[in-house]
C-alpha cells in the first residue's frame, strides 16, 4: 500500500482540494446553469402546453359557436321564408281585392255613362224635335207669306 | 576528453519526461500545489465563467447557444433516464452527474491545450535539471480521479440510505438478516442453512465490490488520460506537429468518452444503490413472502 502511495504520490490534501474544486463546479453548474435552465425550459413547456390546451378549448368553442350560428341561420331562413310567404299571400289577397273594386268601379262608371248618354240622347231628340217643329213652322210661315205676296200681285 | 564533454552535455540537458504523478509547482506551507491542481483551478474558472455567461444570456426564446445547451441538457436527461428507468431518481442525481461530466470533460480537454505540458520551468532534482510543466491535465493525476471515485461511491451509498433505508444498505454488505433467517426460516425450509451463509458471503463480496468500483473508476480515467499524454508526447518526439495531430483528435474523443463513461457509471451506481434487491435474493425460497417479491417485481416493471 505504501509503495502504491509513493509511486502515485497520493496525497489526501490534494484529494480534498480536488473534491473542493468539484464541489465548486457542482454548485456553480447547478445554481447558475442547470437549475435556471431547467426552470426556464419547464416554464416554457408549461406555457406551450397551456397554449395548446387553450387552442383546443378555443377550437371547441369555435366549433360549438359555428354550429349554433348555423342553427340560428337555418332558423332565421325558415322564419324569413315564412314571412315572405305570408307577405306574398297578403299581397295576392290585396291585389285581388283591388282588382275586384276596380271592376266594380268600372262597371258603375260604365252604367253612369250609359245613363247620362241616354238622358243626353233624349234631350237631343227633344231639342231636335223642337227645332224641326220651329223650322217647319218658320218654313210654313214663309211659304204662307210668299203665297200672300203672289196673291197680291 | 570527448567522453567527458558528452557526459557534461547530458548532465546540462534538462530531463523532460511525463511522470506518472503530478509534479509540485510551488508550496503553500506544507501543501503542495501541483500542476494538475492548477489545471483543475483553471477548469473551475472556465466552468464558472461559462455558467455566468450562460446565466446572463438565458432567455425565454432561446438563442443559438442556449438552444444547443438545452438540446444537450435534454439529451443528458434522457440518457440518464435510460439508465435509471425512473424520472424521480434521474432528477435527484442529475445535477451531480452532469457536474461530474462537465468537470471531467473540461479537465480532460484543458489537458490537450498546447500550453499544457510545454510551458514550465526548470528545477534541480538530485543534481539533474528537470523540466516541470506548469499545467497538466487534472484527470492525469490519480489524486483527482481517486477523490472523485471515492466521493461517488460514498455518495451512492448515502443516496441508497436515503432512498431505501440504512438497514437495507447495511444488510447489503453485512447480511445479518440472512444469518438470522437460519433461525427463523429453518423449520419452513431446510435449504436456508446453506443459502444463508452464501448470502452473507455475497454481502462481503459486495463490500469488496465497492472498493473495486473505486479502483476501476479512478484507474480507468487516470489510465486513459495519462496514456493519452504519453502517446502525444511520444508522437511529438517522433515527428513534431504532424504526427501528434490525428492523435490529438483521438484524445479529444477519448476525453469525451471517458467523461461520459465516468458519469454514466456513477449514474449506474446511484441507481443500483437506490434499488432494493433484498426480496429477489433471500425470499425466493420462502413461500410466505412470495407475494411481496412479486409486488416488488411489478413495481420495477412499472418503473
Amino acid at each position: 500500500m505504501e509503495e502504491f502511495i509513493e509511486t502515485f504520490h497520493i496525497d489526501w490534501k490534494l484529494m480534498i482540494a480536488q473534491l473542493f474544486n468539484f464541489g465548486i463546479v457542482f454548485l456553480a453548474f447547478y445554481l447558475l446553469a442547470a437549475k435556471p435552465l431547467r426552470k426556464l425550459m419547464k416554464d416554457r413547456g408549461d406555457l406551450i402546453s397551456k397554449g395548446v390546451n387553450d387552442a383546443k378549448v378555443n377550437a371547441e368553442i369555435l366549433a360549438k359557436t359555428s354550429k349554433e350560428s348555423e342553427q340560428i341561420l337555418a332558423k332565421a331562413r325558415i322564419e324569413a321564408n315564412k314571412i315572405f310567404q305570408d307577405g306574398k299571400k297578403e299581397v295576392q289577397a290585396k291585389q285581388n281585392e283591388m282588382i275586384e273594386n276596380a271592376k266594380i268601379e268600372v262597371a258603375s262608371i260604365l252604367e253612369n255613362g250609359k245613363k247620362s248618354l241616354q238622358v243626353e240622347k233624349t234631350k237631343i231628340v227633344e231639342e231636335a224635335n223642337k227645332e224641326i217643329v220651329s223650322v217647319s213652322m218658320l218654313a210654313t210661315e214663309k211659304l204662307m207669306s210668299s203665297k200672300k205676296d203672289l196673291n197680291n200681285l | 576528453m570527448a567522453t567527458n564533454n558528452l557526459e557534461q552535455n547530458i548532465e546540462v540537458e534538462p530531463v523532460h519526461e511525463t511522470t506518472i504523478y503530478a509534479e509540485p509547482v510551488f508550496h503553500v506551507g506544507s501543501f503542495q500545489i501541483t500542476n494538475s491542481l492548477l489545471n483543475s483551478w483553471l477548469a473551475v474558472l472556465v466552468i464558472i465563467v461559462f455558467c455566468l455567461v450562460l446565466r446572463k444570456n438565458l432567455k425565454q426564446i432561446p438563442g443559438k447557444v442556449q438552444h444547443i445547451f438545452e438540446i444537450l441538457l435534454e439529451g443528458a436527461l434522457s440518457l440518464c433516464d435510460q439508465v435509471t428507468n425512473d424520472r424521480k431518481i434521474t432528477l435527484k442525481i442529475f445535477p451531480l452527474v452532469i457536474s461530474l461530466f462537465v468537470f471531467i470533460l473540461v479537465n480532460n480537454w484543458l489537458g490537450l491545450l498546447p500550453i499544457v505540458g510545454s510551458v514550465g520551468f526548470l528545477a534541480n532534482e538530485a543534481g539533474h535539471s528537470v523540466f516541470i510543466p506548469i499545467f497538466r491535465a487534472g484527470t492525469a493525476d490519480i489524486n483527482t480521479t481517486l477523490a472523485l471515485s471515492i466521493a461517488i461511491v460514498i455518495a451512492s451509498n448515502i443516496f441508497g440510505i436515503i432512498t431505501i433505508g440504512i438497514w437495507k444498505i447495511f444488510n447489503k454488505y453485512v447480511n445479518i438478516k440472512a444469518l438470522g433467517g437460519i433461525v427463523t426460516k429453518f423449520r419452513k425450509d431446510k435449504n436456508v442453512i446453506i443459502v444463508a451463509p452464501i448470502t452473507f458471503f455475497v454481502g462481503i463480496l459486495e463490500l469488496i465490490g465497492e472498493m473495486a468500483k473505486v479502483a476501476s473508476l479512478s484507474f480507468r480515467l487516470f489510465g486513459n488520460v495519462f496514456a493519452g499524454e504519453v502517446l502525444l508526447a511520444s508522437m511529438g518526439a517522433i515527428f513534431l506537429y504532424i504526427l501528434p495531430t490525428p492523435f490529438l483528435f483521438l484524445e479529444v474523443f477519448i476525453g469525451l468518452i471517458q467523461a461520459l463513461i465516468f458519469s454514466l457509471l456513477a449514474t449506474v451506481y446511484f441507481t443500483i444503490a437506490s434499488q432494493d434487491h433484498e426480496p429477489a435474493r433471500s425470499e425466493d425460497h420462502s413461500g410466505g413472502e412470495h407475494e411481496e417479491h412479486e409486488s416488488h417485481e411489478e413495481k420495477l416493471a412499472s418503473v
